[in-house]
């Protein structure tokens, strides 16, 4: 009896002793608090590795670049940041940037000039292996960092003209340059932080930002948590907390959100689409992305162009994006609706007559003569229902037979990168609204052109516009360049722009979706 | 004596692993003292048990063969992963050579491939099992034990809901063979089967959530968080286990020792839990060593619909990342797992049907 009464005692005592565990979000006042659905764990916040937009989403808000967007301007023209002003010299061979000496870091220490070298030096270090280290390759000497035939930074086109001033001398003209410093893989960084903690210098208890926003807490694959900087140098994130959950599942993430539980759902799945879009809380933007499908104009009957420009002329986008519902813009152009560059003459429409007769005058006049051709995609439902519909429309408008196959998605790259089929399925979102990020990718010397279609005119064209510092004069030559790509050349068929939905609470003011999308969290305020 | 300290040993040993359960169910943090004495308790409830039955040298071979075992499934993960297409940093923008250089030299994925191998299982042996390729700058170890104890938490809970279901359903069905509660039992049980966890999952969160506002949709932050996904993962083993005890006490039950202890005069209840039972239970002893490996280890479909934050997603998303490393340390935990499971559940045959003697 007293034994038993011993061990109850001492039961109890021991749970007494035991701590509740913390809710998560304990101590947060909901009213000051917006709740992000982010979808995924980001799989780095260092800036300079980092190529997801998970990771961008969190990044852009706890840090600033030297030149950000003006997210209200359709041509989403430049403004300054961390920069106060740029001029280029040289015929835009050289820039010259002005740091701005009032921001400080979150732990006090003042930023400089020598942070941004910092961090472009890191970017393009061969010891941190970044895949996005030939963001930076167009200033002198940096491509032959990366790979080590230079080890001296100072050999490297980026210097300091003074404590606050930078001098960068590209290679070669580039009136582009600016717009890379709006992406956060160009950031500056503490590299007395990152040294002190090595790869753990991204947890809360190592970063050190100054964005408007910083990190308090990640919990890996629940959620981050930030909280307004008192110490940013413009003016005050408006909401003092942000939760951003990583919600794999779509339709639990809505689930949620009809509840109440979330204010921002940032992807919604395609087969809900119809009903979502009725809701008050539906909204949809173009983004700066083009899903296309690509030619190898190296594999008969795709290898003339005349048979090309049939198969484009066959294909009737607004069908396709129809039967998809998800506010898929069609289009025929390859620089995207929403910036500096978008042409909606360009580009080989749809016109079944015109279809046929090239068809015939390529030789085809007798069908049967016509070989079964391959279009290849990566496995997703999607892509399929597209797929199937090309097939269909391919096989009414021109009486061709197309067979249709699909790989994982790392095995479809690797197919499309060594031997692609006639037709493969692709997309390309652009690292920064200016053309000649898209249409640099189908130049004879780009990595990126599967199509294996080699001009020269349009490599001209290209490098041409990559100097020209006239707006007016550049779209003129982007046009000539279109349409040499797809009315003449027809190397690729460009299906529709990407399009991001999202479900935005009532509570949240003041959101305005923009097709870089982004979403700078400080000038919300919630009601 | 001997017999006190087995009663107290097991006592013990129960009083630990009930409260840690109790406590980690209702969201309490288990004390570090209470969390290595579940360890100490049952490893020394395991060695007791191995010699008193004798069978030290059973559970030596055994041990040393669960390492051989681990050994060559790390060995074959590492070879297959290398040979299936596509590499982990494949993107849709070609890297330009040296770019794809400097990654390759990071990762040592340029050394010959005999070079990677003893790297790896040298590695491996001190504890080291390298960085994510796809969360970059984080160790593998500490992606998986960041994951691991919700998977775990989960899995556990379902268990006991499988058992605590499965069993007594099973016993009852074939109490009652051929009438109408066997039948309707066995009917349940094929639906638990039959229906696929993404069917029920939005179904019970529908209506227990939505409908009825008693239960949260997603999380893992307490215990009515717990509930709807550890009902929703422990029904189908449940109806297995139904089935099986219903099955293996069918055939007991028409055995001449139960005809035996019938005659003997002893009551219903002393017949059915005492003898049938306890010798019916081998299948599902069987069905259940697997089964708590896979369960432990996490479920995909389940994890991702209440948003849990478990290892199931990175067992499946390592690969479609190829993701070595993570690949590798999913594929050995869950190995180790199931190892370890078939052991106790072969050390347990021989207390519940003696006549299975292990050499």
């Amino acid at each position: 009896m007293f034994k038993k009464l011993i061990i109850a005692i001492f039961s109890l005592a021991m749970v007494a002793s035991c701590t509740k565990k913390k809710s998560s979000s304990a101590g947060m006042d909901l009213s000051d608090t917006l709740r992000v659905n982010v979808t995924t764990e980001p799989p780095s916040l260092d800036w300079n590795k980092s190529s997801d937009t998970t990771s961008a989403k969190i990044q852009d808000n706890i840090m600033e670049g030297l030149i950000k967007y003006d997210l209200t301007d359709p041509e989403l023209s430049l403004l300054p940041g961390l920069a106060m002003e740029w001029t280029p010299s040289e015929n835009t061979k050289v820039w010259t940037f002005k740091i701005r000496t009032d921001v400080k870091w979150n732990d006090g220490v003042p930023f400089t000039a020598q942070h941004v070298l910092d961090g472009w030096e890191r970017l393009i270090n061969p010891l941190t292996a970044s895949n996005y280290a030939y963001f930076l390759h167009g200033i002198e000497g940096a491509e032959d960092y990366t790979s080590g035939k230079i080890k001296d930074f100072s050999k490297v086109g980026a210097k300091l003209l003074d404590a606050n001033t930078i001098q960068v001398t590209l290679k070669g003209p580039q009136s582009y340059f600016p717009n890379l410093l709006t992406h956060h893989t160009t950031y500056p960084i503490r590299i007395d932080v990152v040294k002190k903690h090595g790869d753990a210098w991204t947890e809360p208890e190592n970063i050190v930002t100054l964005g408007p926003y910083k990190m308090t807490k990640w919990i890996h694959d629940k959620e981050i948590h930030l909280e307004r900087s008192e110490t940013y140098y413009g003016s005050k994130a408006k909401i003092k907390n942000v939760i951003a959950y990583m919600i794999n599942e779509n339709s639990t993430a809505i689930n949620l959100f009809e509840k109440g539980q979330l204010d921002m759902q940032l992807s919604l799945p395609s087969t809900e689409l119809r009903e979502l879009k009725k809701k008050p809380e539906y909204q949809d933007s173009g983004l700066l992305g083009i899903y296309y499908y690509g030619f190898n104009t190296t594999k008969a009957p795709m290898d003339n162009a005349t048979v090309r420009r049939a198969v484009a002329h066959a294909v009737d986008r607004q069908a396709i994006t129809k039967m998809l519902a998800g506010g898929q813009i069609p289009t025929t152009g390859f620089v995207p609706a929403g910036m500096f560059g978008y042409d909606a003459s360009v580009g080989t429409g749809f016109d079944v007559a015109k279809a046929k007769a090239l068809l015939d005058e390529a030789g085809y006049s007798d069908r049967s003569k016509f070989p079964t051709i391959k279009i290849g995609f990566n496995t997703n439902d999607d892509h399929q229902r597209v797929a199937e519909n090309i097939q269909a429309q391919l096989k009414k408008n021109l009486g061709i037979n197309v067979e249709l196959y699909n790989e994982e998605w790392k095995v479809f790259l690797k197919s499309v990168k060594t031997d692609p089929p006639h037709m493969y399925r692709m997309g390309w979102i652009g690292d920064y609204p200016d053309p000649d990020n898209f249409l640099n990718l189908v130049t004879s010397a780009s990595a990126n052109n599967y199509t294996k279609w080699k001009n020269s005119t349009y490599d001209k064209l290209i490098a041409d516009g990559a100097i020209e510092l006239n707006k007016d004069t550049r779209k003129g030559i982007y046009k000539k360049a279109q349409k040499l790509l797809l009315e003449e050349a027809v190397a690729l068929v460009p299906i529709y722009n990407y399009v991001s939905q999202d479900l935005i609470s009532d509570r949240v003011v003041n959101f305005k979706k923009n097709p870089m999308d982004r979403y700078p969290f400080k000038d919300l305020t919630l009601k | 004596m001997k017999t006190k300290i087995i009663k107290i040993l097991g006592l013990a040993t129960l009083l630990a692993l009930v409260s840690s359960l109790l406590l980690s169910f209702f969201a309490y943090e288990i004390p570090a003292p209470l969390f290595y004495a579940n360890f100490l308790l049952v490893g020394a409830s395991f060695i007791y048990y191995s010699i008193s039955q004798k069978m030290v040298l059973f559970v030596i071979k055994r041990i040393i063969g669960a390492f051989g075992v681990i050994l060559i499934i790390a060995s074959l993960t590492f070879f297959l992963m290398r040979f299936m297409p596509g590499g982990p940093f494949d993107e849709e923008k070609t890297l330009p050579p040296e770019i794809k250089a400097n990654i390759e030299a990071k990762y040592n994925l340029n050394a010959p491939l005999y070079e990677q191998y003893f790297d790896y299982i040298g590695g491996l042996v001190q504890g080291d099992m390298g960085q994510s390729y796809k969360y970059l700058g984080r160790n593998v170890s500490d992606i998986v034990a960041e994951v691991f104890p919700a998977s775990f938490q989960l899995g556990l809970y379902a268990l006991i809901i499988s058992f605590l279901l499965g069993i007594p359903l099973g016993l009852f069905a074939a109490a009652y063979h051929n009438k109408w509660q066997d039948t309707t039992s066995m009917m349940l049980a094929i639906l638990g089967v039959t229906l696929p966890s993404f069917l029920v999952a939005p179904i019970v969160i529908q209506f227990f959530s939505f409908k009825l506002d008693w239960l949260p949709a997603a999380f893992w932050d307490g215990p009515s968080y717990y509930i709807l996904p550890m009902i929703v993962l422990g029904t189908r083993p449940a109806a297995t286990i139904a089935r099986l005890t219903r099955a293996s006490v069918l055939e007991v039950i028409r055995s001449d020792y139960i005809r035996t202890a019938k005659a003997k005069g002893l009551s219903r209840k002393t017949v059915l839990f005492k003898h049938v039972l306890r010798n019916s239970l081998i299948p599902v002893l069987t069905y259940a060593g697997p089964l708590a490996a896979g369960i432990l280890s996490g479920t995909f479909i389940i994890e991702i619909i209440f948003a849990i934050p478990g290892m199931g997603k990175h067992l499946i998303q390592s690969v479609n990342n190829r993701d070595y490393p993570l690949i590798l340390a999913t594929t050995l935990l869950f190995s180790a797992l199931l190892v370890f499971a078939n052991l106790i559940v072969d050390l347990l045959y021989s207390y519940f049907d003696p006549r299975i003697r292990l050499s």
